[in-house]
């Protein structure tokens, strides 16, 4: 059974301070970084243009109920929910009496939401599977919602793969991020069970112009050359879905995640020269090999004395960028993580929780991953041991929830 | 099976047949080009090679091939009396790849397979090729000389064993083509990143079944799939001539392979990076569970790379190199346990509890193993 949020408005049914649950008017791509809570409410779902965070909890389900109207009321309450917590409230009205178990587990009790977004997904098993139109809803299946190929190199753990629905919490606190994902998933009990989840503990793009370069475990800088989310215009071109459609889809857009384990031990001891010319950057401060500072140009045409060209041929920026790629780009906006330590060699268990948001993954993601899969040099160091694909519904509006145009 | 082309090994020949191979990266400490290597542009079209009459002058040339949007021209080959000299492959639409070539006065065929009206041409050097520069001091050619003579000993090895192997397999024997699988691969696994530096050789020949498109999955493992899995050598034929086709070429290439102390030693530790990534995963071998034999033989080409390294390394570094000595004996040591014969138990007879103690034995050597590049290299 759904635990019980209330009905109505999901603002004021929550007892959440009044001003929190306006509906914001802003265009999401207008958000930055701020003081305040990130608005929950607006025309695309908050966590893709908003500038990343520290942290990351994402946790994919499976729906386990067979019947429509469940999946529709789950969706209803985890966008009543997330609203709360996303304004710094809690999961659920309070309980009236202590014999009752509490509706928040309350690990954010007095925490600031830290920038707290949470955005939901929906896989292609959702739609179909084995064949069976489980929800009504197969022919709602966005034809750019594909079941992403095999990838040379792939190493899918399949208990890390796919997902019926996904949710993504982002906040600089990582208590908040869990909280956020633990309560859903309490209130998904008897509908949904969890089916894999990821903790990222350090971003490795920035999305917005003001952010400072992180570093990934590789200790490279990383995301210099990203799609900004505070772009309108390239968010537009290359993020939201638009007229293309199908209707349910539009503001929204494609995620797609990757868990790509990083060989720490065997990166470690290779030496700064194939570090460098492996991604194609100085590790110091992030110049393009050939130039000075971070932010210059990569200069893919140019030749060294010795004629050979100064960013490598199977150089990671030379064969990600979008210039050799016909113009592709995607807003990357994954996450470090680790694991512990791999059972079978001892080793750390490390990597890039690689996601991306994309209007069409059929030619953004897919031909990228083949190109970088075949040829780039990165691949001697890493693994692709994980693999999702969901469709990111548009944001909703008070009174609404997220995918309610989905189950119309 | 290394990935993507490596840094490893630029290769150039010495003395008077004068191959000269380099891989698509300038390796950290290049060993050849200099002062006086010419760069020759050469662009594939649908016609094929253009120009298609070159005039060079002899020595020294860093051919530069651009395909320029030609969908079936993506090889470029210098020939002379039927042996090819230089080539560069798989250059895509919209690629271009580089390879160096000491160039002797002369006339040679080139060839641009797949091509039109030029699918073959000529290249004309004139004047006198430079000799290739020698290296400093003794150590340094001592130690390239043994390694040489080693990486050429196991290609000898190599095409002899797999002469066997393939044998068993167009003969449709089964039984021998699984016994000697594993014998086969030994030398192959040794020289590993040698191999890597010459392009789409190393997938050809060790390609796993996921590395690949299907349609263009051919070498070891795909034959070992056939005895393991599939239990039959139906169709395999043109996978084992192949195969030993593919292992002949590596023959010949090694014996251009100009090496370097830097690129000698970043080999050994790219031996044991793919001893890291693959073997004690179980994934190379994973249909024969052989992938302790293909251990054994990664780390004793690391070791053979150590060994002609080590008085220069020495004269350096006296207390590295017995630290990397004793950490080799102790990987010895490590795979005692799961010695059977001549040979050893399948890898799916050992639990985390071994994978952990070898992997850990190798991180051990392969750390103080990186440092030796630099350490010989100096400065």
């Amino acid at each position: 059974m759904l635990a019980a949020i209330g009905a109505g408005a999901a603002g004021t049914a929550l007892g959440v301070a009044a001003g929190a649950a306006v509906a914001s008017e802003r265009n999401e791509a207008d958000v930055q970084r701020q003081d305040g809570p990130v608005p929950f409410w607006g025309g695309h779902q908050a966590g893709i243009a908003t500038a990343a965070q520290d942290r990351l909890h994402l946790a994919t389900f499976d729906v386990v109920s067979e019947r429509r109207a469940d999946v529709r009321e789950l969706l209803r309450a985890w966008t009543a929910a997330a609203a709360s917590m996303t304004q710094g409230g809690p999961a659920g009205a309070p309980a009236p009496n202590a014999l009752l178990p509490p509706t928040d587990t309350g690990e954010a009790t007095g925490l600031a939401p830290g920038n707290l977004t949470v955005t939901f997904g929906v896989g292609p098993s959702l739609f179909a599977h084995d064949g069976q139109d489980r929800f009504g809803i197969a022919a709602r299946r966005p034809p750019a919602l594909i079941d992403l190929p095999a990838f040379a190199g792939d190493e899918l753990d399949p208990t890390r793969t796919g997902g019926d629905v996904v949710v993504q919490a982002c906040s600089d606190d990582p208590q908040v991020a869990f909280h956020a994902v633990r309560n859903l998933g309490r209130i998904g009990r008897g509908v949904v069970v969890p089916r894999w989840s990821q903790m990222g503990f350090g971003r490795t793009s920035s999305t917005t112009r003001a952010q400072v370069t992180p570093r990934n475990l590789m200790g490279f800088k990383d995301g210099t050359n990203n799609l900004r989310g505070d772009d309108p215009g390239a968010m537009d071109t290359n993020v939201w879905v638009g007229a293309e459609g199908p209707a349910w889809m539009r503001g929204g857009s494609y995620m797609v995640t990757r868990r790509i384990r990083i060989l720490v031990e065997v990166w470690d001891r290779a030496n700064l020269d194939d570090q460098q010319q492996t991604i194609g950057r100085e590790k110091d401060n992030g110049a393009p090999l050939g130039r000075q500072a971070e932010f210059d140009a990569v200069p893919l045409g140019e030749r060294g004395s010795d004629g050979k060209p100064v960013v490598p041929v199977d150089a990671h920026i030379r064969l990600a960028a979008p210039s050799t790629n016909d113009g592709v780009s995607i807003l990357r906006r994954g996450y470090s993580f680790t694991d512990g330590i791999d059972p079978v060699t001892g080793q750390l268990d490390a990597g890039l929780f690689f996601i991306c948001f994309q209007r069409d993954p059929r030619t953004q993601f897919v031909p990228l991953q083949h190109r970088l899969a075949s040829s780039d040099a990165l691949n001697e160091y890493i693994k692709h041991v994980g693999s999702g694909i969901f469709a990111v519904p548009p944001g909703a509006q008070p009174g609404g929830f997220v995918g309610e145009s989905l189950f119309d | 099976m290394m990935r993507a082309p490596d840094r490893a090994v630029a290769l150039a020949g010495a003395l008077s047949a004068v191959l000269v191979l380099t891989a698509c990266r300038a390796s950290g400490s290049s060993g050849s080009s200099g002062a006086g290597v010419k760069t020759v542009a050469v662009s594939l079209t649908d016609a094929g090679c253009s120009p298609a009459a070159l005039q060079i002058a002899a020595g020294p040339t860093t051919f530069v091939v651009t395909n320029q949007g030609a969908d079936a021209v993506t090889e470029f080959e210098i020939v002379k009396d039927g042996t090819i000299v230089g080539e560069v492959e798989n250059v895509a639409a919209g690629l271009e790849r580089s390879f160096s070539l000491n160039v002797d006065a002369g006339t040679y065929e080139t060839r641009c397979p797949g091509g039109t009206d030029a699918a073959t041409g000529t290249l004309t050097a004139t004047g006198a090729a430079a000799s290739s520069t020698g290296a400093a001091s003794a150590s340094v050619d001592a130690a390239v000389v043994a390694y040489r003579t080693y990486i050429e000993t196991k290609t000898d090895q190599l095409v002899a064993r797999t002469r066997v192997f393939t044998a068993a397999v167009l003969a449709g024997d089964q039984e021998r083509a699984r016994s000697t699988f594993a014998w086969a691969r030994e030398p192959y696994e040794a020289i590993e990143p040698v191999a890597e530096a010459f392009g789409d050789l190393d997938p050809e020949i060790d390609a796993r079944a996921n590395d690949v498109p299907a349609n263009t999955w051919t070498g070891f493992h795909r034959l070992e799939k056939a005895l393991w899995v599939d239990r039959s050598l139906a169709g395999m034929a043109p996978v084992a001539t192949k195969l030993r086709a593919d292992v002949a070429k590596l023959h010949a290439l090694v014996r251009t392979v100009e090496l370097d102390p830097a690129q000698i030693a970043n080999g050994a530790t790219e031996l044991l990076g793919e001893v890291s990534k693959s073997k004690i995963t179980g994934e190379e071998d994973r249909y024969s569970h052989t992938d302790l034999w293909d251990f054994r033989s990664n780390v004793d080409g690391a070791q053979a790379a150590f060994v002609a390294l080590r008085p220069l390394l020495a004269e350096r570094d006296p207390a590295l190199a017995a630290l990397i000595a004793a950490r080799f004996g102790a990987v010895d040591r490590a795979l005692d346990p799961y010695r059977r014969g001549s040979g050893f138990v399948p890898y799916t007879d050992l639990d985390d509890n071994d994978t952990r103690t070898l992997s850990s034995t190798i991180d051990a050597l392969a750390e103080p193993l990186s440092k030796v590049a630099g350490t010989v290299v100096g400065a």
